[in-house]
Order: structure tokens, then sequence, then C-alpha cells
């Protein structure tokens, strides 16, 4: 692995997190069997081939007649079961270059975020795609399933950079028009923008049956807002600043702050839209393997 | 409000601290990349009144502390309730009277008398004292501190009647501070009332400079109060007897007074004055044309009456204690003379003058020569003409003097350099004939050379002197020459008096010989001398000998009165005694009362402060905890609006229960 994906991939948490599968909540399309409930039902569902059990695979789906003669455990895919299309979507605004107290950078987090679901995506035989949309970065790597193409992924991950104005709500638009056939769309932003204007866009992706994931990702800066004199805030996606007294304004800007988190929230739980709120001190990997739980439960009770 | 330690208020603009410091901490801001801009901006668009007010309201505490701070260290003080409320009570209180005859001035408002309002006042603000201060009582007449069990005890024990004695307020004070370090009290306040005459307060006087350090080094604290009892009051007249004397004029007795009146009003005006001799009164119209006027009256006494006594009285007025001036006099003195001359002339026409006249015995006067002078215990004046006596006789002749005598010094017409009490003769001079020495002008109110009884003035201008002698080393000039060199000067020594007069009675020096100048002259002088002889039966009130006090007492008039402290004639056994209200009580100019508490110094002495309409609030306390006490309050609240989450609609706080959201589908 080369030494700039390290940056975003853990070998060792990607190892942990590999035990869980990353399923769709609604099903998908595709040509290629996979885990992912289909649509479609009848003759068209029939059995495709034997497959060796790995470990985290449903254990439900094995060949017991198989195992008997065999001593080995097989599982069968029928061509009901398709392949899932992911696309991964990274917000590449000013905004998103945002450190920390901490020093950790928001871009940073959602990239590694991003590289590790894209990872898991085609490690389980589904394609993953990129797409990054930014003033300075607009880049769109269409979903495939080789492992190859992951390192395109990772690639473009790594030359992703965060400046000016968000496009995340055109970009999501696009993705809705472009995208065929059902797909999971993974978000991820810090959605510190109109919210109707995101929740449109997400929306929009739901209209399209598209099972849609939104990582808000937020700094505990941001949520404390702790200040203890005077500063001059300068804005990260445009030439303002504002000079203040944090402590004058502090109770109005948390009010505002969670109006829209609170706005954001209801939402996403009005259009069916996996709303996953991240603050970047806390381990990514756990926050992925809540995440992977959380959608293997939810799935659990429409397999 | 007053203040200790006023010049604490330069440093007033630090209050100002607070906002300068949030000023500059305003411009120390430091440069922070932000991305939730959005509602950073929509924060400071639409920031709420709330969080304005709060952060006003910090700065505002945080002044409010230092603005008590600096309260707190001018140490206030406060009357009224509040002074009252807030000042600890002190260990021990002195209330301390003026009871001078100058507090019975009743004034306009109330019908009260200084006294009466200063004792009320006093006593109503030591009420609440009662249970928790040592209460000592103190005034003006020389008793010993007291001190009180209960407050009722000055109305029972009459400790706040009127007297007609003066006060000594140095004195007064210094017996209080006497007193508290005897008994070693804790703090320590002297309560003062008083109608700040400058007599009794004496301003100049040495031992306020001693008081004030003495008050400084003292180990507690001890604060004078001072209450000036200064209300508006009417017109007023007082009444003084300037002199009273025996004499005999045409075979018969009279009693000679002289006395001085004085008014607060300019207008002339006549009054009745009553004049009582042995009960009988008698009412007299004197005029009084000026605010001082200098009345002389003679009452007519039979030659063989022993001893009485008697009162001059003016209206009544807002002053009673003034209206009346006492007297008593004693069996007749006979008068007697000595006559010491060098020339023959001088000696006989001297002589004659000074013979004594109307008295069955011992009229003519004793003639002695200048070297074997002395023992002039039995004479009432002492003629001296010639070189002045040097030595025991100049020694011997001071003494009877001092004594009450009177000698007159004739020159001796030859050079003499002799001095007595610094005054001598000089060069004899010589008048032109053409131009005798003439006497334009001399006191014609008092002395000997005062008009005559009739209201005749003595025929000096007629009086021609063709030789003097220089009058040299001072005296009082009564009655100078054209050119201002003295004819008669006067020189007081003790209770006596030393006369010098430039010219003798003989034909070659003057025309004194002739009569009408030199014989009332010596007469009067005569009458003056007497005084020596006769035991003074009066005294001022409140300075009462020891060997008088410790005698019973009893008023010829009236009942209940004390010899010590109250005008008027007393009698023990065969004895009377005319006591008069002291002559420093007829000076009714006041002292400023801030000057008054200066004398103390700001840190030891401060004004009553509020009206003398009584009650607790006329008493200033210090209140400085009080201050503490808010600038604490005030250093709470700020600290508590610091606080985060402090104040209305904080969300301070709540980000932190912000909860990762998932799986919300």
């Amino acid at each position: 692995m080369p030494d700039r994906w390290a940056r975003w991939l853990d070998p060792l948490a990607l190892g942990r997190l590999s035990a869980q599968p990353l399923v769709s909540l609604s099903a998908m399309e595709g040509t290629v069997s996979g885990h992912h409930k289909s649509p479609h039902r009848g003759s068209s569902v029939e059995f495709a081939e034997y497959r060796n059990y790995a470990p985290g695979d449903d254990i439900r789906r094995l060949d017991w007649r198989v195992f008997a003669r065999t001593d080995r455990f097989y599982l069968k895919e029928f061509e009901a079961e398709t392949n899932l299309r992911c696309y991964l979507v990274l917000d590449a605004s000013g905004s998103m270059g945002f450190t920390g107290k901490g020093g950790v950078n928001k871009f940073d987090y959602a990239r590694r975020l991003a590289a590790a679901l894209g990872y898991l995506v085609v490690q389980q035989g589904d394609a993953a795609g990129f797409s990054c949309m930014g003033d300075r970065a607009k880049v769109e790597v269409p979903p495939k399933r080789h492992p190859s193409h992951l390192q395109l992924v990772l690639e473009k991950l790594d030359e992703a950079e965060a400046s000016g104005e968000t496009r995340v709500v055109e970009a999501l638009h696009s993705l809705a028009d472009r995208i065929r056939r059902r797909a999971l769309v993974l978000v991820f932003t810090d959605a510190f923008f109109d919210p109707e204007a995101l929740l449109s866009a997400l929306q929009h992706l739901r209209y399209q049956k598209h099972d849609v994931v939104l990582f808000q990702l937020l700094d505990r800066m941001e949520l404390d807002f702790q200040f203890d004199r005077p500063v001059r805030f300068v804005d990260l996606e445009g030439p303002m600043s504002v000079v203040t007294e944090p402590g004058l304004v502090r109770d109005e800007y948390l009010r505002q702050l969670h109006g829209h988190l609170d706005r954001l929230s209801t939402g996403c739980r009005e259009f069916k839209v996996d709303y996953r709120r991240v603050v970047t001190d806390e381990d990514y990997e756990r926050v992925l393997a809540g995440y992977l739980v959380d959608r293997l439960r939810l799935a659990g009770g429409l397999m | 409000m007053t203040f200790l330690q006023p010049w604490m208020f330069w440093a007033l603009p630090l209050v100002l601290l607070p906002v300068l410091i949030h000023l500059l901490n305003r411009l120390r801001h430091r440069p922070q990349p932000w991305a939730a801009m959005r509602f950073l901006l929509f924060a400071t668009r639409t920031s709420t009144s709330q969080a304005k007010l709060r952060q006003f309201l910090i700065l505002l505490m945080r002044v409010l502390a230092l603005l008590a701070l600096l309260f707190f260290l001018a140490r206030p003080l406060a009357g009224g309730w509040l002074g009252w409320a807030l000042a600890p009570a002190p260990d021990v209180i002195v209330l301390m009277l003026d009871r001078s005859a100058s507090m019975q001035t009743k004034l306009s408002e109330g019908g009260e008398t200084r006294l009466e309002q200063g004792l009320r006042v006093m006593v109503e603000a030591a009420r609440p004292f009662e249970g928790s201060s040592q209460l000592v009582w103190m005034d003006n007449t020389g008793r010993a501190p007291l001190a009180l069990t209960k407050l009722s005890e000055v109305e029972a024990l009459k400790l706040g009647g009127p007297t007609e004695t003066a006060a000594d307020v140095p004195s007064m004070l210094q017996a209080a501070l006497r007193w508290l370090l005897d008994n070693k009290s804790g703090t320590a306040e002297v309560w003062l009332a008083s109608d700040m005459q400058k007599s009794n307060w004496r301003p100049d006087d040495s031992r306020w400079g001693d008081l004030t350090a003495q008050l400084a080094g003292l180990p507690q604290k001890v604060r004078v109060r001072i209450l000036p009892v200064l209300g508006r009051s009417g017109p007023n007249r007082s009444v003084r007897l300037e002199e009273s004397y025996r004499r005999k004029r045409g075979g018969k007795g009279e009693l000679a007074m002289t006395l001085d009146f004085l008014k607060t009003e300019p207008v002339a005006e006549s009054i009745p004055v009553g004049v009582t001799l042995n009960s009988s009164r008698t009412d007299v119209e004197v005029a009084l044309d000026s605010q001082e006027s200098r009345w002389r009256h003679a009452v007519g006494l039979d030659i063989r009456q022993g001893r009485g006594w008697g009162k001059v009285e003016v209206p009544a007025d807002t002053n009673p204690s003034d209206n009346a001036a006492y007297f008593v006099y004693s069996e007749d003195v006979p008068l007697r003379a000595a006559v010491s001359a060098r020339e023959a002339i001088s000696e006989r026409v001297l002589g004659l003058a000074a013979t004594a006249f109307g008295q069955a015995t011992n009229g003519a006067p004793r003639l002695v020569k200048p070297d074997v002078a002395g023992g002039w215990e039995r004479e009432t004046l002492v003629i001296w003409q010639g070189a002045l006596p040097q030595g025991s006789p100049s020694e011997e002749l001071r003494r009877w003097v001092q004594e009450g005598g009177v000698v007159v010094f004739f020159p001796p017409g030859l050079a003499d350099t002799n001095r007595f009490e610094g005054i001598g003769w000089g060069e004899v001079q010589n008048a032109l004939e053409a131009k005798p020495f003439r006497v334009v002008k001399w006191d014609e109110n008092q002395g000997p050379l005062a008009r005559t009884d009739e209201g005749s003035s003595l025929p000096m201008g007629n009086l021609m002197i063709l030789k003097r002698q220089a009058v040299v080393g001072g005296g009082t000039v009564l009655a100078p020459f054209e050119d201002g060199a003295p004819f008669l000067a006067r020189q007081v020594l003790g209770r006596g008096e030393i006369y010098f007069c430039a010219s003798l009675p003989e034909p070659t020096w003057s025309g004194l010989a002739e009569g009408p100048v030199l014989v009332p002259m010596l007469q009067r002088l005569l009458a003056l001398g007497a005084r020596r002889l006769q035991h003074d039966p009066s005294v001022i009130c409140g300075e009462m000998g020891v060997a008088d006090a410790g005698l019973t007492w009893t008023a010829v008039e009236g009942a209940g009165l004390d010899a010590r402290f109250r005008a008027g004639v007393y009698q023990s056994r065969d004895r009377l005694l005319a006591v008069n209200r002291s002559p420093l009580e007829d000076d009714w100019e006041a002292v400023e009362g801030s000057a008054a508490a200066n004398l103390l110094g700001p840190d030891n002495a401060r004004l009553w402060e509020g009206k003398t309409s009584g009650g607790a609030g006329a008493t200033q306390g210090e209140i400085w905890r009080f201050f503490l006490a808010g600038m604490l309050l005030f250093l709470l609240v700020e600290g508590w609006l610091i606080l985060p989450g402090a104040g209305p609609s904080s969300a301070a706080g709540s980000a932190r229960s912000i909860r990762v959201e998932g799986g919300g589908i």
C-alpha cells in the first residue's frame, strides 16, 4: 500500500471492520449477485453459483447439503441478489478544511471515513465510486468492483483539497439525475450551508430510490464555542472576517447551530435519510463500527 | 455623608479600569479560522439584548466593586438611619454638655433653650446605645465624670440644668481623655453639645495641639462628635457690674456703681433698669445709644449702715442668665493717704487735696519722708513726689500696689534715672511764657479725670502748665498735652494702679494747686485704693475658691440655688457673697463648627450631622462595613454573571449534550 494511501487506510482497523458487511437498507439493482436485496422478484431470481464461506457471511445462506457431502461451507448465490453500487460524495468546501484544537482536520477525517467505507465496499464485492465537489476539486469516479479501481478512488481522494464554497448540493442533484440504478450514496459534509437546499438534494436522491447516508462532520470547538477573549473569526470559504466578543454572542450562536442541526435531523428522518452526526474528536473506527452495526441491525429487520 | 480620608477620591478614575481593560481586551483579539460563519454572523447581527445586558452588568458590577472599595478606604461617615444602623457601637460614650450661661439663650423655633435642645438631642441619640455602651456624663462645672447606669439619671439628678458658668472646652476634653485613660476604656466617643462660643472654645489655646497629639497617641480609637446648638434667637441685652464702692458725697454716703450694658441690636433705645438694694427695688430709665454702653449710678446709702447686697436688672429677653448683675458691699473703709514729698509746697498742697472728706477721724494724710518710707498697710493712696524709690522701699511699694493700692508719682524736678515698673522721669521742660502747656483731651468716661456724677467735665482745658517733667517708659496716657506728651499716665500692677503726673502743684510749675483738677483727681484715687482694704465679696460663677466652696451658702433670693454654678447673692453665717456670671459669657462671638472640629484634626473630630430636631439620625457613624459588604456583593454577582451557563437563556454546556446521532431513518 503506497504511503500516501496509508494516511487514509489503517489495515488493523480495516481488519476489525471487515467482520461487519456494509449492507444496503433498500433493494439494489445490479447485474452481479450479492448480499443485497433486488427489487425484482419471480422468474428472474435463479441460482447462479456457489461461493466459499467467508467469516461474517450470513449462515442462513449456507448450503447444508453441500456441507453434508463435502464437509465444506459454501454459499448459494442467486441472480436475484445484486451487487451494491456505492457513491462516496465528499464535500470539498473551505469550511471542511477546519482544524480544531485537537489538530484534527475535518476534511482529513472525512477522507479517512470515505476511504475505509470504499475499501469495505470493494472488499465485499460491491462497486465503489467517488465524487468530490469543491471550488478546486471536481472529481467524478464511477463505481466499479475491481480492487484496482479502489486505487484510483484513493488517488483522487488523496489529491482532493478543501477550499472555496460548497458544491455538494449541485453534486447530489447531478448524481440523482445521472444514476440510473438504485445505489448507496454516502455524503460526507459539515453541512454548514442552507439546510433546505441540502435536504432538497437528499430528497431528490431518495425520490430516485437511492439509499442515502449523510455523515455530518462537526468539530468540538464549533459545538462548544468556548473562547475567553475577543476573537477575529476568519471565514474559511471567503474573505470575510468578524471581530466579536464570544461571550456576547455565544448563546445566540449555539441557538442557531442547534436549530440548524435539529432541522437537518428532522429533515433526514422525514425523507428516510440515514443521518450520522460525527464529532471529529471521536475515534473514526468506532464511528464506522457503530455505523456498520446499526446498518446491519436495521437491515436484519428487512432481510 | 462625610469621609475621614476624602483624599482617597483622587483615585476615583480607577473605577473605570474594568471598562478600560475591557476595551483594551477587544483590541487584543486573535485570529481564528472558522467554518461555522453562517451561525456566527447571524448571532453577531442579532446578538440578543440579554447578552449585551449581561456584559454591561458584568462591567457595572466591576466598576461598582471598585467604587465600593474606594468608599470603604475613604472611611465614610453617615448620619441618619444608615449611620445609625451600620456604625459599630463604641465601648464608651461621654455625653459632654456645655452648661455655660450663653446656653440659656432661647431659640426662636420650638421655644427651647440651647441647653435644653442640646441635652434633648444628645439623650435621644444616646438612647439606642444604653444597653451596648457605657455612658458617662460630663459638663463644664468641674464635676467629676459620672458613669451612668441608666440614661434616666440625667433627668433624675438634674445633670443638665442651667448655670451661669463659663465653659473651658479644652479643659473639658482633657478631663474626658484622662477619664478614658484612667478607666482603660476601649473605643470611645465624646459627644459635645455647645453653642460654640469662641471665648469658651479658645481656638488659640495651645492645649488644642496637646489634645490632638494625645488623641493620635491613644491605643484605642477615641472620636469627638461636636453638636453645635446654634438655632436662631431674638434680641438680647446683658448687664455687668464693672465696679461698685461706697463713697461719701456732701456728708452722705452712697454706693457708686459702674455698669456695662451690651446688646445685640444696634438701635438706640431707652430701657428700664431695676436697681435692687437690700430687697428694695427702684427702676431707672437708662438710654442705650449703642451696642456697648457704660452707665454710672449712685444709690444713697447711710454712712452707718453696714454690709448689704443688691442687683441690677435689665428687662427679660432671650437669655435670662445675663440680665442681672449682683453685688454686695461691706462696712465703710476709712480712706487715708500717705504723702512723701521732697518739696514743702507740694507736700502741703498734696496733703490738703488728699484729705479724706466727711470722715470723723484720720481724714488727714500721713506725711512721711522718702528715706523712711514704708508701712502702707492702712493707707489707700500713696502720693510720692521726688526721686523714684529704689531698693527695699521700691519693692515694698510694689507689693502694696499689687494688693490693690494706688500710688501717684509727681515729678522730682531733677534728673532721675530710677524707674518704677519701667516708667520714669525724663528732662524738665519749660513752656514759653506766651504759650503754656495745655491738656486738650483726657479720658472723661473713667479714671481720675472722668466727669463728675452730675456730668460736668473737669476744667482740664483751663489748666495752665508752665513747667513739666517728661514721663518716659510707657503706661497708658489718660491725658496728653497738645504735643502728645503725657500729662497723666497709668500703669496697672496686680490689683492696684500706678499714676504718673507730669507737673507739680506749685506756682512755678502749674495751676494744679488751685484745686478743680487736683482735688477730684486725688479724691478718686483715694477711694480707688480703698478696694485694697475691702474683702472682695464677689466671685465669678464656677470659680469659687476651695475655702468658700467648703462653706454652706444659702441664696438670699430664690431657693435651691447652688452658689458654685448659679449667679446670685448668697449668705453663709455672717458673710455675704455675690456670684456673677463669667465675663467670658459676654463675648458673643462664635467659632465656626468646622473650624472647631479642625482644632482636633479631621480624623479625631466630626461635626454632628443632621438637624438638631433630634433622634438617632443626628449622629454620624462609620459605615465602611456597608461598603465592604457592597463590594463583596458586587464581586459575587460579577462572579455569577461570568460563570458559564449563568444568566438567562444560556445555551452553554448544551453542546456537550449533543450525541452522535445515527440510524435515524
